[in-house]
């Protein structure tokens, strides 16, 4: 009876490590990566994934064969001596001497067992660690993000202001006539001045949306978040994009798309639509790219769901931000 | 060092009922106290985990049992009581179930009686750790009716949703939420006063474990159960006064107007709030730099005692004795400083972020020392497949999962996707049900026996374990799927993003499983009380254990032992010894040399 408990943990285990085979392949996966963040984000996933997946499958495949052959028999006797096992003739069969007789040295040795097993996983997290240290500071220190462009041949990244409230993102964006000047004008610090207020100053002719953030194709874009009232956080799920926004601070967000989804529906018109997929050429439920909040945030806070459309070049952009511009109600100012 | 009790028959005054079961001061009784609130509390827990689940899997179902309540809403359940259920849910079974059950449960039956002493060292105390769980018990319960409906902004209560009030004279109503205003402050004190009973229990074990052990039971001759609660009872010294702390400044935010967590000029529809001056992150790193240790608080002890169970039933000594301890102490040392990995992506400078990784990942070191020497425990064993010994074989299989899947969330760059998302959910579940209540299952099975004299009947407890475990795993390991595919955490409906509804099916299964797992439950509630008037009576020492406790009379009497117990030995020699059987109680004195208990 004793020996169907291994069992039993032995297929349970079996069938997770099987979901975890099974779900990529019905779409219960990472969505797809379309960012430069995406590619390291998820290097770094499967790499822990591997690692732990091997210590999972080999730490419960002892604790049921132990389980199996340690069970004490009906008769509360002692277990029998086994004749080898598969695993042991092979080893014995193949393994080279000096080898083997270093492994015998150690597994004789309690000491030595428990030395091999302390040292062995401390290298392995160590190095799980540090392989994460420079993809983080790329994602997240300010001092490594993308600012305006001194030079001529660098290039300034798009800025636009993230405010969120209960339960919607306002979004700001620069008026097409500023944003232009950013873009052509470098290394002046005149502009440089006007970049560095943006976030800081609303001017009457900012292009403000709720809920649709649109950015262009291989092009960094700087979001500066701040929330009016508790603490949201900014989730872009394909961007592999995350950050809480505190009352009463700014924090800068930075990625760089990869990949477009939105087009212009007709060649003259200024209608525009997301879910596009440029490798089939077609629209696609999958190419709809969520802004959602992941932080709690109050009863609305599951329904705080907007949209990012990345365009497919800074003229897209560009005519897009016009045509909303023309919308407008003209500033009473001018 | 060991100190002898004076030797002297310590007197014990008759009782009468009031005194005997209710203001008791026999640490046995009050352990017991805890035991059966615990056990109900974890009734409640269950059943807002399950109303979780139903809304989950049918988002736009009339709910079942309470539709009743939410008449305006067409029967459905309103967003802000979702929030409520999962907030109350989490607080429940962390501070009501988990903590009480082990600490005060555990504890307090286990310390003395495994150490060999006639009592814990203040039994007044230990009495008042009890009933200051009362007051908690009334706010808590009664955070449910007030206006507004119970607190629902997480078990973490974020400022600024928990915390910001409306202007002085306007009552407790919180313009963020309406759970925020008198359920919030009622969770708030719930939560002190279950502070002030940990506390006076961790000062009371600490002592007694320094101060009372039998004649001959040095600190390395303690069971694992004791050092595992001696530093439990440290880590909640330390880590509970800066919670404590945190709590009282935000009752004072929510109630005389001061602005320790609110920054200036925030809008709340049409009311702006004036200066404020505080910091949000001030609660997170208070907040957490308890809640981090407590998850060690909640998980240590059931190390402990399924490090017991096991050594027991595989009538194998405890392999590495001093690994497992040092690495208790390594969990519990290195538990102080990363905090840190709750707020990855909370705004706090992400070069912090950097140093909290790296302390995190090594925490996973002395767990994977801990499972190896379970393992090594029970290579070569004799295993002996009691209820008790299969949750606490339960244990180690699936702390495994809950152990590994941290790694994911430590490492920051992948923890910026997995973030909020139900990988957490899953990995808290893995640690905390399949884990922290294993052990308590597996405590519960071994000790039932010394508690009340009778044991409980086997093999319903192994089918118990079985359906449960099977349960779990469906209800808990699916989670990690949703979680790698982004499903956010803490959604009443998840077909508000049509991304996250695609999600809906493997929904579903999980709430039915949940469903299954919560009904099973019940075998285990008939079990536990026909067994409590009707189980077969138990000796002194049914299960051939070695540990003090085995050599006091079932139950034991107040005053535990008819002579002072003196230790000879270890806690694990189970090895055969001629005219011995296969175990030397730590009581027995052998002639001649001693026995070798090699690994």
């Amino acid at each position: 009876m004793g020996k169907w408990w291994s069992i039993l943990f032995g297929v349970t285990m079996i069938a997770c490590t099987l979901l975890f085979v099974v779900s990529p392949f019905v779409g219960w996966w990472l969505p797809e990566g379309v960012s430069t963040h995406s590619w390291s984000v998820d290097l770094l996933f499967y790499f822990i994934l591997g690692i732990t997946g091997f210590f999972f499958i080999l730490t419960e495949a002892l604790m049921c064969i132990f389980m199996y052959r340690y069970c004490s028999s009906e008769k509360a006797g002692r277990t029998v001596a086994h004749a080898p096992g598969f695993f042991v003739r092979t080893y014995n069969k193949w393994t080279p001497p000096a080898i083997k007789g270093s492994i015998a040295k150690v597994l004789n040795d309690p000491h030595k067992i428990e030395m091999a097993w302390t040292v062995l996983p401390a290298v392995i997290l160590l190095w799980i660690a540090f392989a994460q240290v420079d993809a983080w500071a790329v994602i997240k220190y300010q001092s490594r993000m993308p600012r305006y462009a001194e030079k001529n041949q660098e290039f300034t990244p798009l800025q636009i202001d993230v405010t969120a409230r209960q339960w919607e993102w306002r979004i700001r964006y620069p008026s097409s006539e500023r944003f232009v000047e950013w873009m052509t004008r470098k290394g002046d610090p005149e502009i440089l001045k006007d970049f560095q207020s943006f976030a800081k100053i609303e001017q009457k002719d900012d292009v403000k949306l709720v809920n649709e953030l649109h950015v262009w194709n291989h092009h960094p874009a700087v979001l500066q978040l701040s929330t009016r009232d508790v603490i949201h956080s900014f989730n872009l799920p394909h961007m592999r994009v995350k950050q809480d926004s505190l009352p009463g601070k700014q924090i800068p967000v930075w990625f760089t798309p990869i990949k477009h989804n939105t087009i212009r529906l007709s060649a003259d018109g200024d209608v525009w639509i997301d879910g596009y997929n440029p490798d089939t050429k077609a629209q696609d439920r999958n190419q709809i790219w969520d802004l959602s909040c992941a932080e709690l945030c109050g009863w609305g806070h599951y329904r705080m769901v907007g949209r990012l459309y990345v365009h497919e070049s800074q003229q897209d952009f560009l005519d897009w931000l016009k045509s909303v511009e023309a919308k407008m109600l003209p500033p009473r100012a001018k | 060092m060991s100190v002898a009790h004076p030797a002297e028959v310590h007197a014990h005054p008759e009782m009468n009922f009031l005194s005997k079961y209710f203001f008791s001061q026999d640490h046995k009784v009050i352990g017991i106290q805890f035991l059966f609130t615990s056990l109900i509390f974890l009734v409640v827990g269950g059943g807002l985990a399950l109303l979780v689940r139903v809304q989950l899997a049918w988002p736009h179902a009339e709910i079942p049992l309470l539709s009743w309540m939410f008449q305006d809403n067409g029967g459905r359940m309103p967003e802000s009581f979702y929030n409520m259920l999962f907030s109350m849910h989490a607080s429940v079974m962390i501070f009501f179930v988990i903590i009480p059950v082990l600490a005060g449960a555990f504890g307090n039956f286990t310390i003395p009686l495994m150490i060999g002493a006639k009592d814990m060292a203040f039994p007044v105390l230990n009495m008042l750790s009890y009933w200051f769980m009362w007051p908690a018990f009334v706010l808590i319960l009664s955070s449910f009716f007030v206006e507004g409906g119970g607190p629902a902004a997480g078990w973490t209560s974020y400022p600024t949703l928990s915390s910001v009030a409306m202007p002085a004279g306007e009552g407790l109503q919180s313009p963020a939420a309406p759970n925020s205003g008198h359920g919030q402050v009622l969770w708030l004190l719930a939560l002190t006063f279950v502070g002030i009973s940990s506390m006076l229990g961790s000062v009371n074990y600490i002592t007694t474990i320094i101060n009372m052990r039998a004649p001959g039971m040095t600190l390395y001759r303690m069971p694992m159960t004791i050092w595992a609660m001696f530093i439990t009872a440290i880590l909640q010294a330390f880590a509970l006064p800066v919670l404590t702390v945190a709590l009282i400044l935000q009752t004072l935010d929510k109630t005389i107007g001061t602005t320790f967590f609110l920054p200036d000029g925030l809008t709340f529809g049409n009311w702006i709030t004036g200066p404020g001056g505080g910091q949000t992150l001030l609660w997170q790193h208070l907040f957490w730099f308890y809640s981090h240790p407590a998850v060690y608080i909640m998980i240590l002890p059931s190390m402990g005692m399924v490090s017991d169970i096991i050594s027991t039933f595989a009538r194998r000594p405890l392999f590495g004795y001093r690994a497992m301890i040092y690495s208790i102490a390594g969990i519990a040392g290195l538990g102080f400083i990363v905090w840190g990995h709750h707020m990855f992506q909370s705004g706090m400078d992400p070069r912090l972020g950097t140093g909290f990784m790296i302390a995190t990942i090594m925490i996973a070191l002395p767990s994977a020392i801990k499972v190896f020497n379970w393992l090594g425990t029970i290579f070569h064993g004799n295993i002996q497949y009691t209820a008790a010994m299969l949750f606490a074989l339960g244990f180690v299989a699936l702390f495994i999962i809950g152990g590994l899947s941290g790694i994911f969330m430590a490492a920051t760059p992948v923890d910026i996707f997995i973030h909020d998302t139900y990988f957490i959910v899953a990995h808290i579940h893995y640690v905390l049900f399949t884990s922290s209540i294993f052990g308590i299952f597996a405590g519960i099975y071994y000790w039932f026996p010394k508690m009340f004299a009778r044991q409980m009947n086997e093999f319903w407890g192994r089918v118990h374990f079985g359906l449960t475990f099977v349960l779990a795993n469906c209800v808990f390991f699916p989670m990690h799927i949703l979680g790698v595919g982004g499903l956010r955490r803490r959604i009443p409906d998840i077909t508000a993003s049509p991304r996250e509804a695609a999600f809906m099916p493997l929904n579903q299964f999980i709430t039915i499983s949940a469903l299954v797992l919560g009904a099973v439950q019940i075998i285990f509630v008939i079990n536990f009380f026909y067994s409590l008037f009707r189980g077969k009576p138990a000796g002194r020492n049914p299960w051939n254990s070695n540990t003090l406790e085995w050599s006091a009379p079932s139950p034991p009497p107040h005053g535990n032992f008819e002579t002072v117990p003196i230790v000879f030995r270890g806690p694990y020699e189970y090895v055969e010894v001629e005219g011995h059987g296969d175990h030397l109680p730590q009581t027995l004195k052998l002639e001649g040399p001693a026995p070798t208990a090699g690994h």
